[in-house]
């Protein structure tokens, strides 16, 4: 294979039933135009993805992507893309994580791994430059993640980092996670995609390089990158984490409560950075090659009971404010379930909560199942990952639990094409809630960081018009370039141009003369083959809206009270995004655009 | 005329308090008489009272807004929090 800086130059492509691994060379121009992280992992799914193809089915592809940054010593570039049909929404997902399993994955020799078929009972996969190798799982069958992720590389020895599902992924939860390091993949369901071909875990150990192609210059980069990335555009992530969001959103009237029928959370305090750190101890981490060390570990418990979770915004929101609940203690035991089982947080706590929301108004049979009920939403996180009792209905996510349930909870089930809905009230976040609608993965606040339009000058977060749609483009184009890279989108502060300096970035490691605007297009290239990915999986125009509540109900209280959508203004604003995407009206990519696309088989 | 300053994430670390009264009426004058009784925060602010990248002050849970010379009303409530909300 021939490669280039901060490539190998190929993937591997991995056939499980037929126990083979083929390296498959890549087209350098693809290199470029794709780049790496979600932008390959894009090209790489339109290729192995036959049109209808059932996302559990053995022949769909589960695919891992490192990319060109990862290995150097740029900070926070030691991340990896799982790219799949989500078994969750049926369109494309792309979920990152991040730490030791990047770095050791590309010295495998390949730029990422594209992985097919089905085992015949629970298997272990190795990857190493010699070669893969098949192992029995069955030893690990029901552990946790990290259980299971323990004990297969105290079986291998120093050097392997693993990466595994638990049983929530065994048993094909919608929306189970693959996780490394405490790390997941979090959204949309690879965790099952995993668990559909009987992989429990996959070990990768490696000793090739990549290359720079400039490689003094990049060491110089990179230490003023970390020296920047100590400055204040990281302290809230370093000193406080992500739950500091907590009280702001209640502040602003954007806390997503009790099933999205409310927008602050009279608890709110109690879940505060400050309260919970004054009853639990805290400690601090970062994922490999970072200096920023957002990970803030909460421990709980006592003796043989005591534990440790990591805590973040979108978990806090979804186990404690979403379904009602103020206990601390009860949010970080529900996270560390979702941790142990390997469950999405958010589609775990939208789920349990829109079945609150069901329960409360006698649509299900369920008398514990109500909100603020701590006790009822552990005991509903044990059910779905091991699909018991309503655990079976839930463990398919809110949209397919309201498919059953009937009787109007559509409305109310809190998902955007299957995904269940970040922290961000979209009634008061209105490009934010323009972002939820188009995102090609659904509900989402990674691919789309139109938040950050709503949480500045720029518009009026609460009557939101076409002047927010080149902003909200211009935060998923550097989005989607963070993800293909791959780095941590908490660095976005330290650049004055985000573009520019990701260009430069690139350059250093590949050798090309990239610019931002080279960028800009290669971002929206990836996001044409994204929404492309869709349409062939049978997309259709109406999925790119919200739930009919955020249509009817305004919200209640707090400093956004009042503030409502009207479903015309949001086809207006979608209408205006596709336009400016160069898709037609109803948001169908242009055959030149579909052009530079490999076929699906 | 008092207007309430209310902090939140880092601002909020670092004063080791909830919020505080000023008496102002513009965002330039209230920033600037914070950083006077919490000198821990002067990093947050220029010599007129913009407040640095990395920091946003929004009226009322409603406006954010950045420009020194915004007029506040009595009674106003400023949230002083990190940028980089989100994430």
């Amino acid at each position: 294979m021939s490669s280039h800086p901060g490539y190998h130059g190929s993937y591997l492509r991995i056939d499980l039933t037929e126990r083979r691994a083929e390296p498959i060379a890549i087209p350098p121009h693809v290199l470029r135009r794709f780049i790496g992280g979600s932008g390959l992992g894009t090209w790489l799914l339109l290729g192995e993805s036959p049109a209808g193809l059932d996302p559990l089915a053995p022949a769909a592809p589960l695919v891992f992507v490192f990319s060109p940054l990862v290995g150097s010593p740029l900070t926070t570039s030691a991340k990896f893309a799982v790219m799949c049909r989500s078994p969750l929404t049926g369109r494309i997902n792309d979920s990152l994580s991040s730490s030791h399993f990047a770095i050791a994955g590309k010295k495998t020799g390949h730029d990422a791994f594209v992985i097919v078929g089905e085992c015949e009972k629970l298997t272990s996969l190795v990857i190493e430059p010699e070669g893969v190798r098949f192992e029995s799982a069955t030893e690990l069958a029901g552990l946790s993640s990290s259980g299971a992720a323990e004990q297969f590389q105290r079986a291998l020895g120093p050097g392997y980092r693993v990466a595994a599902i638990g049983p929530a992924g065994e048993n094909l939860v919608r929306y189970a996670t693959i996780s490394h390091d405490g790390r997941h993949a979090g959204r949309g369901g690879s965790g099952a995609v995993m668990g559909s071909k009987r992989l429990k875990a996959i070990a990768v150990r490696g000793d090739r390089q990549a290359g720079y192609a400039h490689p003094e210059r990049l060491l110089a980069y990179s230490k003023d990158l970390s020296q920047r990335s100590f400055g204040p555009a990281t302290e809230k992530y370093r000193e406080l984490g992500t739950v500091s969001n907590l009280l702001v959103f209640n502040r602003l009237g954007t806390l997503p409560t009790r099933n999205f029928q409310s927008g602050t959370f009279a608890g709110a305090a109690t879940l505060a950075p400050e309260a919970v750190l004054s009853q639990f101890p805290r400690t601090r981490a970062s994922c490999a090659a970072c200096t920023i060390g957002c990970e803030h570990i909460f421990h709980f418990g006592s003796g043989s009971d005591s534990q440790a979770v990591r805590m973040e915004y979108e978990n806090l929101f979804a186990l404690g404010p979403l379904c009602g609940i103020a206990d601390p203690e009860v949010v970080l035991k529900a996270s560390a379930a979702c941790d142990e089982w390997g469950l999405d947080t958010i589609s775990a706590g939208g789920t349990i909560a829109f079945a609150m929301e069901c329960a409360e108004r006698g649509l299900i049979d369920a008398p514990e199942l109500r909100f603020g009920n701590g006790a009822a939403l552990l005991a509903m996180l044990d059910q779905i990952a091991h699909r018991r009792g309503l655990g079976e209905l839930l463990a398919r996510g809110s949209r397919a639990a309201a498919q059953e349930i009937g009787q109007g909870s559509a409305d109310f089930a809190p998902h955007v094409k299957g995904l269940e809905i970040p922290g961000y009230e979209p009634r008061a976040l209105q490009t934010m809630a323009l972002g939820f609608a188009v995102g090609t993965r659904g509900a989402d606040h990674n691919r789309s960081g139109a938040y950050q339009v709503d949480f500045s000058e720029a518009v009026d977060r609460l009557h939101v018009g076409p002047a927010a749609i080149p902003l909200a483009i211009e935060t998923e184009d550097e989005a989607t370039i963070m993800d293909s890279l791959i780095l941590c989108k908490f660095l976005r502060g330290v650049f004055d141009d985000k573009l520019a300096a990701m260009a430069e970035m690139l350059g250093l490691v590949t050798g090309w003369e990239v610019t931002a605007d080279e960028l800009r297009r290669t971002a929206a290239r990836i996001v044409n083959a994204k929404k492309h990915f869709n349409v062939l999986q049978g997309w259709t125009p109406a999925e790119d809206t919200l739930p009919a509540r955020f249509f009817a109900e305004a919200l209640p209280d707090g400093a956004s009270a009042g503030a409502n959508l009207s479903r015309t203004h949001l086809q207006t604003l979608i209408t205006t995004y596709n336009l400016a995407r160069g898709w037609s009206a109803e948001g169908y990519p242009t055959a030149g655009q579909v052009a530079e696309f490999p076929a699906a088989n | 005329m008092s207007v309430r300053i209310e902090f939140f994430g880092v601002p909020r670390h670092r004063a080791g308090v909830v919020g505080l009264d000023v008496a102002a009426a513009t965002l330039g004058t209230a920033v600037l008489e914070t950083v006077r009784r919490f000198p821990a925060l002067k990093e947050f602010c220029a010599a007129d009272g913009a407040l640095c990248p990395g920091f946003l002050a929004n009226v009322n849970g409603r406006t954010f807004v950045s420009d020194p010379a915004t007029p506040l009303a009595d009674g106003d409530s400023v949230l002083i929090l990190s940028s980089d909300v989100g994430g």
